[in-house]
Protein backbone atom coordinates (compact mmCIF):
# COMPACT_ATOMS: atom_id res chain seq x y z
CA UNK A 1 0.00 0.00 0.00
CA UNK A 2 3.26 2.49 0.97
CA UNK A 3 6.45 2.18 1.47
CA UNK A 4 7.08 2.46 5.16
CA UNK A 5 10.94 3.26 4.61
CA UNK A 6 10.07 6.40 2.96
CA UNK A 7 7.68 7.34 5.16
CA UNK A 8 9.88 6.90 7.72
CA UNK A 9 12.16 8.96 6.70
CA UNK A 10 9.76 12.49 7.01
CA UNK A 11 11.00 14.36 9.75
CA UNK A 12 9.52 13.66 12.92
CA UNK A 13 8.10 10.21 11.71
CA UNK A 14 10.38 8.52 14.06
CA UNK A 15 13.13 8.34 16.40
CA UNK A 16 16.16 6.33 17.38
CA UNK A 17 17.09 5.11 20.15
CA UNK A 18 18.74 1.67 21.29
CA UNK A 19 15.57 -0.38 21.88
CA UNK A 20 15.96 -1.22 25.22
CA UNK A 21 12.10 -1.71 26.89
CA UNK A 22 12.56 0.07 29.69
CA UNK A 23 14.88 2.95 28.04
CA UNK A 24 12.36 3.53 25.69
CA UNK A 25 9.26 3.09 27.96
CA UNK A 26 11.33 5.68 30.15
CA UNK A 27 11.77 8.10 27.04
CA UNK A 28 7.43 7.39 26.39
CA UNK A 29 6.96 8.52 29.86
CA UNK A 30 9.29 11.72 29.48
CA UNK A 31 7.73 12.66 26.67
CA UNK A 32 4.41 12.06 27.99
CA UNK A 33 3.02 9.62 25.46
CA UNK A 34 0.75 7.19 26.93
CA UNK A 35 -1.91 6.05 29.38
CA UNK A 36 1.23 6.12 32.19
CA UNK A 37 0.96 2.04 31.88
CA UNK A 38 3.79 0.28 30.32
CA UNK A 39 4.45 0.77 26.06
CA UNK A 40 5.04 -1.91 23.59
CA UNK A 41 8.11 -0.37 21.82
CA UNK A 42 6.68 1.02 18.18
CA UNK A 43 9.81 -0.12 16.78
CA UNK A 44 9.33 -0.13 12.62
CA UNK A 45 9.46 -4.06 12.09
CA UNK A 46 5.94 -4.15 14.55
CA UNK A 47 5.07 -1.28 12.99
CA UNK A 48 5.11 -2.23 10.05
CA UNK A 49 3.93 -5.89 11.15
CA UNK A 50 0.97 -3.50 12.14
CA UNK A 51 0.09 -2.58 8.63
CA UNK A 52 0.10 -5.69 6.99
CA UNK A 53 -3.78 -6.15 7.34
CA UNK A 54 -4.29 -2.28 6.00
CA UNK A 55 -5.33 -1.66 2.46
CA UNK A 56 -4.91 2.16 1.87
CA UNK A 57 -1.56 4.11 1.65
CA UNK A 58 -0.24 4.63 5.22
CA UNK A 59 -0.15 8.57 4.99
CA UNK A 60 -3.71 8.81 3.93
CA UNK A 61 -5.89 10.87 6.61
CA UNK A 62 -8.87 7.97 8.21
CA UNK A 63 -10.06 11.28 10.36
CA UNK A 64 -9.30 14.06 12.24
CA UNK A 65 -9.06 13.82 16.19
CA UNK A 66 -10.14 16.46 18.36
CA UNK A 67 -9.07 18.17 20.44
CA UNK A 68 -5.59 19.15 18.58
CA UNK A 69 -7.57 18.05 15.45
CA UNK A 70 -4.01 15.54 14.38
CA UNK A 71 -4.52 13.73 11.45
CA UNK A 72 -5.05 9.72 12.21
CA UNK A 73 -2.79 8.32 9.31
CA UNK A 74 -2.66 4.09 9.25
CA UNK A 75 1.23 5.26 10.38
CA UNK A 76 0.06 7.20 13.46
CA UNK A 77 -2.43 4.67 13.94
CA UNK A 78 -0.38 1.82 13.92
CA UNK A 79 2.35 3.17 15.84
CA UNK A 80 -1.01 3.42 18.94
CA UNK A 81 -2.05 0.16 18.14
CA UNK A 82 1.64 -1.46 18.43
CA UNK A 83 2.08 0.78 22.15
CA UNK A 84 -1.33 -0.79 23.30
CA UNK A 85 -0.32 -4.29 22.60
CA UNK A 86 -2.75 -4.96 19.81
CA UNK A 87 -2.27 -7.64 16.88
CA UNK A 88 -1.90 -7.00 13.16
CA UNK A 89 -5.35 -8.11 12.52
CA UNK A 90 -7.32 -5.60 15.14
CA UNK A 91 -6.27 -2.84 12.76
CA UNK A 92 -8.93 -2.76 10.42
CA UNK A 93 -11.12 -2.50 13.52
CA UNK A 94 -8.78 0.29 14.51
CA UNK A 95 -9.16 2.28 11.05
CA UNK A 96 -13.19 1.67 11.48
CA UNK A 97 -13.27 3.29 14.87
CA UNK A 98 -11.47 6.37 14.21
CA UNK A 99 -13.49 7.53 11.31
CA UNK A 100 -16.90 6.54 13.28
CA UNK A 101 -15.18 8.62 16.23
CA UNK A 102 -14.18 11.62 13.75
CA UNK A 103 -17.83 11.87 12.40
CA UNK A 104 -19.18 15.74 13.07
CA UNK A 105 -22.08 14.48 14.70
CA UNK A 106 -19.80 12.25 17.36
CA UNK A 107 -18.82 15.86 18.85
CA UNK A 108 -15.63 14.51 19.82
CA UNK A 109 -14.08 17.72 20.42
CA UNK A 110 -16.64 17.66 23.22
CA UNK A 111 -16.24 13.84 24.63
CA UNK A 112 -12.54 14.56 25.11
CA UNK A 113 -12.09 18.15 26.20
CA UNK A 114 -15.25 18.44 28.63
CA UNK A 115 -14.91 17.99 32.74
CA UNK A 116 -17.43 15.18 32.51
CA UNK A 117 -16.26 11.31 32.83
CA UNK A 118 -16.81 10.28 29.56
CA UNK A 119 -15.02 8.22 27.34
CA UNK A 120 -15.16 6.59 24.06
CA UNK A 121 -17.36 3.22 24.09
CA UNK A 122 -17.20 1.14 21.44
CA UNK A 123 -19.82 -1.62 20.80
CA UNK A 124 -18.76 -4.13 17.98
CA UNK A 125 -21.29 -6.75 16.61
CA UNK A 126 -21.09 -8.98 13.56
CA UNK A 127 -19.19 -11.95 12.71
CA UNK A 128 -16.06 -9.52 13.09
CA UNK A 129 -16.76 -9.96 17.10
CA UNK A 130 -15.93 -13.85 16.81
CA UNK A 131 -13.11 -13.33 14.13
CA UNK A 132 -11.16 -11.30 16.53
CA UNK A 133 -12.37 -13.66 19.92
CA UNK A 134 -13.40 -10.71 21.11
CA UNK A 135 -15.73 -11.09 24.65
CA UNK A 136 -19.36 -10.21 25.20
CA UNK A 137 -20.12 -12.36 27.98
CA UNK A 138 -18.56 -12.59 31.52
CA UNK A 139 -16.86 -9.65 32.00
CA UNK A 140 -17.03 -8.06 28.43
CA UNK A 141 -16.06 -5.20 30.45
CA UNK A 142 -12.75 -6.15 31.59
CA UNK A 143 -10.53 -7.76 32.51
CA UNK A 144 -9.14 -10.60 30.60
CA UNK A 145 -9.99 -10.24 27.48
CA UNK A 146 -6.81 -9.23 25.06
CA UNK A 147 -9.50 -7.81 21.43
CA UNK A 148 -11.43 -5.61 24.21
CA UNK A 149 -8.30 -4.48 26.50
CA UNK A 150 -5.53 -3.57 23.32
CA UNK A 151 -8.19 -2.46 21.11
CA UNK A 152 -9.67 -0.04 23.16
CA UNK A 153 -6.84 1.01 24.53
CA UNK A 154 -5.37 1.73 21.32
CA UNK A 155 -8.22 3.81 20.75
CA UNK A 156 -7.17 6.13 23.91
CA UNK A 157 -3.57 6.65 23.01
CA UNK A 158 -4.69 7.68 19.54
CA UNK A 159 -6.89 10.51 21.44
CA UNK A 160 -3.61 10.79 23.66
CA UNK A 161 -0.71 11.40 21.17
CA UNK A 162 -2.83 12.17 17.61
CA UNK A 163 -5.85 13.99 19.07
CA UNK A 164 -3.84 15.73 22.16
CA UNK A 165 -6.92 15.09 24.65
CA UNK A 166 -3.98 14.84 27.27
CA UNK A 167 -4.71 15.49 30.62
CA UNK A 168 -5.13 19.38 31.89
CA UNK A 169 -4.37 20.41 28.72
CA UNK A 170 -6.61 18.78 26.08
CA UNK A 171 -8.47 16.93 28.67
CA UNK A 172 -9.94 19.02 31.25
CA UNK A 173 -12.05 15.95 33.22
CA UNK A 174 -12.37 16.69 36.39
CA UNK A 175 -11.15 13.30 37.91
CA UNK A 176 -11.38 11.06 34.59
CA UNK A 177 -12.48 7.60 34.30
CA UNK A 178 -10.92 3.67 34.78
CA UNK A 179 -13.32 3.39 31.43
CA UNK A 180 -10.17 5.72 29.52
CA UNK A 181 -7.71 3.14 29.72
CA UNK A 182 -10.23 0.69 27.56
CA UNK A 183 -14.14 0.84 26.76
CA UNK A 184 -14.43 -1.54 24.48
CA UNK A 185 -16.75 -4.72 24.15
CA UNK A 186 -19.11 -6.38 21.77
CA UNK A 187 -22.93 -7.38 21.49
CA UNK A 188 -23.75 -10.58 23.07
CA UNK A 189 -26.13 -11.75 20.04
CA UNK A 190 -26.14 -15.95 20.56
CA UNK A 191 -28.07 -14.69 23.98
CA UNK A 192 -29.92 -11.63 22.74
CA UNK A 193 -33.81 -12.24 22.37
CA UNK A 194 -34.05 -9.45 20.13
CA UNK A 195 -32.57 -8.09 16.83
CA UNK A 196 -29.21 -7.14 17.78
CA UNK A 197 -27.95 -3.12 17.40
CA UNK A 198 -26.52 -3.38 13.97
CA UNK A 199 -29.55 -4.83 12.79
CA UNK A 200 -32.48 -3.02 14.56
CA UNK A 201 -29.90 0.03 12.76
CA UNK A 202 -30.72 -1.73 9.16
CA UNK A 203 -27.76 -3.78 8.69
CA UNK A 204 -27.67 -7.25 7.57
CA UNK A 205 -26.83 -9.56 10.29
CA UNK A 206 -23.64 -10.60 8.67
CA UNK A 207 -22.28 -7.32 8.00
CA UNK A 208 -19.57 -6.62 11.15
CA UNK A 209 -19.90 -2.84 12.52
CA UNK A 210 -18.84 -0.45 15.05
CA UNK A 211 -21.30 1.81 17.10
CA UNK A 212 -19.54 4.54 19.34
CA UNK A 213 -20.59 5.95 22.21
CA UNK A 214 -18.79 9.29 23.90
CA UNK A 215 -19.98 7.18 27.56
CA UNK A 216 -19.74 7.02 31.21
CA UNK A 217 -18.75 3.94 32.75
CA UNK A 218 -21.67 1.45 33.06
CA UNK A 219 -24.43 2.39 36.43
CA UNK A 220 -25.26 -0.98 37.40
CA UNK A 221 -29.13 -2.72 37.27
CA UNK A 222 -28.94 -5.28 40.51
CA UNK A 223 -32.58 -7.36 40.47
CA UNK A 224 -32.52 -10.26 41.44
CA UNK A 225 -35.92 -10.24 42.69
CA UNK A 226 -38.19 -9.62 39.74
CA UNK A 227 -39.62 -12.73 38.10
CA UNK A 228 -41.66 -10.58 35.38
CA UNK A 229 -40.15 -8.38 32.74
CA UNK A 230 -42.08 -5.66 33.86
CA UNK A 231 -40.24 -5.85 37.61
CA UNK A 232 -37.44 -5.61 35.27
CA UNK A 233 -38.00 -2.54 33.48
CA UNK A 234 -39.07 -1.15 36.88
CA UNK A 235 -35.63 -2.01 38.07
CA UNK A 236 -34.16 -0.17 35.24
CA UNK A 237 -36.37 2.64 35.22
CA UNK A 238 -35.64 3.76 38.60
CA UNK A 239 -31.69 3.35 38.03
CA UNK A 240 -31.96 5.93 34.67
CA UNK A 241 -33.66 7.97 36.80
CA UNK A 242 -31.45 10.44 38.06
CA UNK A 243 -30.76 14.13 38.64
CA UNK A 244 -26.60 13.59 38.35
CA UNK A 245 -26.16 12.44 34.49
CA UNK A 246 -26.16 14.33 31.61
CA UNK A 247 -29.06 12.43 29.65
CA UNK A 248 -31.87 14.45 31.41
CA UNK A 249 -30.07 17.67 30.58
CA UNK A 250 -29.57 16.83 26.50
CA UNK A 251 -31.10 14.79 23.86
CA UNK A 252 -28.70 12.78 23.01
CA UNK A 253 -29.70 8.73 24.28
CA UNK A 254 -28.65 6.89 26.77
CA UNK A 255 -28.10 3.27 26.17
CA UNK A 256 -29.06 0.29 27.86
CA UNK A 257 -27.43 -2.75 28.52
CA UNK A 258 -29.61 -5.67 29.21
CA UNK A 259 -27.67 -8.55 30.75
CA UNK A 260 -29.12 -11.95 29.03
CA UNK A 261 -31.05 -13.08 31.94
CA UNK A 262 -32.96 -9.75 32.24
CA UNK A 263 -33.32 -9.04 28.69
CA UNK A 264 -35.01 -13.17 28.54
CA UNK A 265 -37.47 -12.40 31.09
CA UNK A 266 -38.20 -8.93 29.35
CA UNK A 267 -38.59 -10.60 26.05
CA UNK A 268 -40.66 -13.38 27.35
CA UNK A 269 -43.33 -11.39 29.33
CA UNK A 270 -43.65 -10.28 25.23
CA UNK A 271 -41.69 -6.66 25.48
CA UNK A 272 -40.20 -5.78 22.32
CA UNK A 273 -36.83 -3.71 22.04
CA UNK A 274 -39.30 -0.72 21.06
CA UNK A 275 -42.07 -1.29 23.63
CA UNK A 276 -38.99 -1.24 26.30
CA UNK A 277 -37.70 2.01 24.93
CA UNK A 278 -40.69 3.50 25.28
CA UNK A 279 -41.31 1.63 29.11
CA UNK A 280 -38.26 3.54 30.33
CA UNK A 281 -39.14 6.69 28.15
CA UNK A 282 -42.45 6.92 30.49
CA UNK A 283 -41.16 5.95 33.87
CA UNK A 284 -37.50 6.94 33.94
CA UNK A 285 -38.39 10.28 35.43
CA UNK A 286 -37.49 12.52 37.67
CA UNK A 287 -39.52 14.65 39.76
CA UNK A 288 -39.27 18.60 39.29
CA UNK A 289 -38.22 19.10 42.85
CA UNK A 290 -35.60 16.40 43.54
CA UNK A 291 -33.55 19.00 41.55
CA UNK A 292 -32.10 22.05 43.38
CA UNK A 293 -34.13 25.35 42.62
CA UNK A 294 -30.83 26.53 40.50
CA UNK A 295 -31.12 23.84 38.31
CA UNK A 296 -35.10 24.02 37.83
CA UNK A 297 -34.45 27.66 37.34
CA UNK A 298 -31.53 27.72 34.80
CA UNK A 299 -31.69 24.27 32.99
CA UNK A 300 -35.16 22.66 33.15
CA UNK A 301 -37.17 25.58 33.00
CA UNK A 302 -35.22 27.04 30.96
CA UNK A 303 -32.54 25.06 28.16
CA UNK A 304 -34.23 24.44 24.59
CA UNK A 305 -33.83 20.90 24.96
CA UNK A 306 -36.91 20.89 27.36
CA UNK A 307 -38.75 23.05 24.75
CA UNK A 308 -40.87 25.23 27.75
CA UNK A 309 -42.69 22.25 28.32
CA UNK A 310 -41.48 22.77 32.27
CA UNK A 311 -41.66 26.57 32.60
CA UNK A 312 -44.44 27.04 34.89
CA UNK A 313 -44.38 23.26 35.90
CA UNK A 314 -44.55 22.69 39.37
CA UNK A 315 -42.53 20.48 42.15
CA UNK A 316 -44.80 17.10 41.44
CA UNK A 317 -44.14 16.92 37.01
CA UNK A 318 -42.15 14.43 35.96
CA UNK A 319 -38.79 14.79 33.66
CA UNK A 320 -38.07 12.67 31.23
CA UNK A 321 -34.57 11.25 30.75
CA UNK A 322 -35.21 10.14 27.13
CA UNK A 323 -36.67 13.04 24.72
CA UNK A 324 -38.69 10.81 23.03
CA UNK A 325 -40.17 7.18 23.35
CA UNK A 326 -37.20 5.87 20.31
CA UNK A 327 -34.30 7.84 21.93
CA UNK A 328 -32.54 5.37 23.21
CA UNK A 329 -29.96 2.56 22.15
CA UNK A 330 -30.57 -1.00 24.27
CA UNK A 331 -27.96 -4.02 23.85
CA UNK A 332 -27.31 -7.11 25.54
CA UNK A 333 -24.07 -7.92 26.61
CA UNK A 334 -22.59 -10.19 29.80
CA UNK A 335 -22.90 -13.96 31.13
CA UNK A 336 -24.88 -15.38 33.82
CA UNK A 337 -26.10 -13.17 36.86
CA UNK A 338 -29.22 -10.97 37.40
CA UNK A 339 -27.31 -7.50 36.64
CA UNK A 340 -27.96 -5.24 33.70
CA UNK A 341 -26.67 -1.42 33.18
CA UNK A 342 -27.63 2.28 32.42
CA UNK A 343 -24.92 3.88 30.70
CA UNK A 344 -24.80 7.90 30.50
CA UNK A 345 -23.16 9.73 27.79
CA UNK A 346 -22.03 13.09 27.81
CA UNK A 347 -25.56 14.14 26.09
CA UNK A 348 -24.50 16.31 23.43
CA UNK A 349 -22.84 13.38 21.47
CA UNK A 350 -24.78 11.09 19.10
CA UNK A 351 -23.54 7.31 18.85
CA UNK A 352 -22.04 6.58 15.33
CA UNK A 353 -22.04 3.54 13.73
CA UNK A 354 -20.28 2.55 10.59
CA UNK A 355 -20.16 -0.86 8.81
CA UNK A 356 -16.79 -2.55 8.11
CA UNK A 357 -15.78 -1.96 4.74
CA UNK A 358 -12.83 -2.22 2.19
CA UNK A 359 -11.44 1.46 0.94
CA UNK A 360 -13.38 0.55 -2.26
CA UNK A 361 -16.68 0.71 -0.71
CA UNK A 362 -17.53 -3.23 -0.96
CA UNK A 363 -18.60 -4.72 3.04
CA UNK A 364 -15.49 -7.05 4.09
CA UNK A 365 -16.79 -10.65 5.58
CA UNK A 366 -13.34 -10.92 7.09
CA UNK A 367 -10.42 -9.14 8.20
CA UNK A 368 -8.07 -11.14 6.28
CA UNK A 369 -9.90 -8.89 3.19
CA UNK A 370 -7.60 -6.27 4.57
CA UNK A 371 -4.57 -8.45 4.69
CA UNK A 372 -1.74 -7.22 1.80
CA UNK A 373 -1.31 -10.52 -0.31
CA UNK B 1 -13.56 32.45 16.86
CA UNK B 2 -10.27 31.78 15.11
CA UNK B 3 -12.20 32.47 11.55
CA UNK B 4 -13.33 35.42 13.00
CA UNK B 5 -9.74 36.61 14.20
CA UNK B 6 -8.32 35.52 10.60
CA UNK B 7 -10.67 37.89 9.15
CA UNK B 8 -8.97 40.74 11.07
CA UNK B 9 -11.99 41.02 13.48
CA UNK B 10 -11.16 41.68 17.31
CA UNK B 11 -11.50 38.50 19.03
CA UNK B 12 -10.47 37.22 22.50
CA UNK B 13 -11.86 33.95 24.34
CA UNK B 14 -12.85 34.00 28.02
CA UNK B 15 -11.20 31.76 30.24
CA UNK B 16 -10.92 30.78 34.17
CA UNK B 17 -8.25 29.90 35.57
CA UNK B 18 -7.48 26.03 34.70
CA UNK B 19 -8.47 25.92 31.46
CA UNK B 20 -5.74 28.45 29.96
CA UNK B 21 -3.56 25.61 28.54
CA UNK B 22 -6.50 24.18 26.98
CA UNK B 23 -7.21 27.79 25.32
CA UNK B 24 -3.67 27.95 24.25
CA UNK B 25 -3.32 24.37 22.63
CA UNK B 26 -6.78 25.14 20.63
CA UNK B 27 -5.54 29.00 19.89
CA UNK B 28 -2.71 26.69 18.11
CA UNK B 29 -4.50 24.45 17.01
CA UNK B 30 -6.96 26.79 15.00
CA UNK B 31 -4.16 28.87 13.49
CA UNK B 32 -4.34 32.06 15.48
CA UNK B 33 -1.03 31.25 18.03
CA UNK B 34 -1.74 34.89 19.27
CA UNK B 35 -5.43 35.23 20.19
CA UNK B 36 -6.14 36.94 23.24
CA UNK B 37 -7.48 35.30 26.46
CA UNK B 38 -8.86 37.21 29.19
CA UNK B 39 -8.89 35.41 32.29
CA UNK B 40 -12.03 35.55 35.09
CA UNK B 41 -11.86 33.78 38.04
CA UNK B 42 -12.65 30.26 38.27
CA UNK B 43 -15.44 28.75 38.58
CA UNK B 44 -17.95 29.61 36.37
CA UNK B 45 -20.07 27.32 37.25
CA UNK B 46 -22.15 26.71 40.09
CA UNK B 47 -22.12 30.38 41.14
CA UNK B 48 -24.94 32.98 41.78
CA UNK B 49 -26.22 35.40 39.34
CA UNK B 50 -24.06 38.64 41.67
CA UNK B 51 -20.93 36.42 40.94
CA UNK B 52 -21.61 35.93 37.36
CA UNK B 53 -22.02 39.51 37.11
CA UNK B 54 -18.91 40.36 38.83
CA UNK B 55 -17.10 37.39 36.35
CA UNK B 56 -18.62 40.06 33.44
CA UNK B 57 -16.92 42.77 34.77
CA UNK B 58 -13.10 41.61 35.42
CA UNK B 59 -13.86 40.85 31.64
CA UNK B 60 -15.53 43.83 30.11
CA UNK B 61 -12.24 46.26 31.04
CA UNK B 62 -10.05 43.88 29.40
CA UNK B 63 -12.20 43.52 26.59
CA UNK B 64 -12.47 47.27 25.96
CA UNK B 65 -8.66 47.33 26.74
CA UNK B 66 -8.23 45.30 23.56
CA UNK B 67 -10.52 46.78 21.44
CA UNK B 68 -8.66 50.33 21.83
CA UNK B 69 -5.70 48.99 21.54
CA UNK B 70 -6.54 47.89 18.16
CA UNK B 71 -7.98 51.03 17.30
CA UNK B 72 -4.19 52.79 17.51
Amino acid sequence: MSNLKDLMLVPGAGLETDGDFDKVNALCMEKGWGDGLPLVPPTAQRVEQMLTYCDRPYDEIIGLVAPRYGAATPLRLAANAVMAGCLPEHFPLLMLTIEALCDETFNLYGVNATTHPCSTLMIVNGPLAKELKMNWGHNAFGPGNQANATIGRAIRLAMLNIGGAIPATGDMATFGSPAKYTFCVAENEAENPWEPLHVELGFAADVSTVTVYGAESPHNVNDHESNTGLGVLKMTAGTVAMTGANNVYFDGPPLLIFGPEHASMVARDGYSKADVKKYIYEHARVRLDAFSDENIDRRIRQWPVFKGEFTEAGPDRMVPVMKSAENAHLVVIGGAGKHSAYVPTFGATQPITRALKLRNGTFAKSVEEFRQK
Amino acid sequence: MAELRKRGLVTAVIYSGPFLKLGKAQARTFGVPELPLLEITHPLGGISIDDVRARSEQAAPQFAALIKENLK
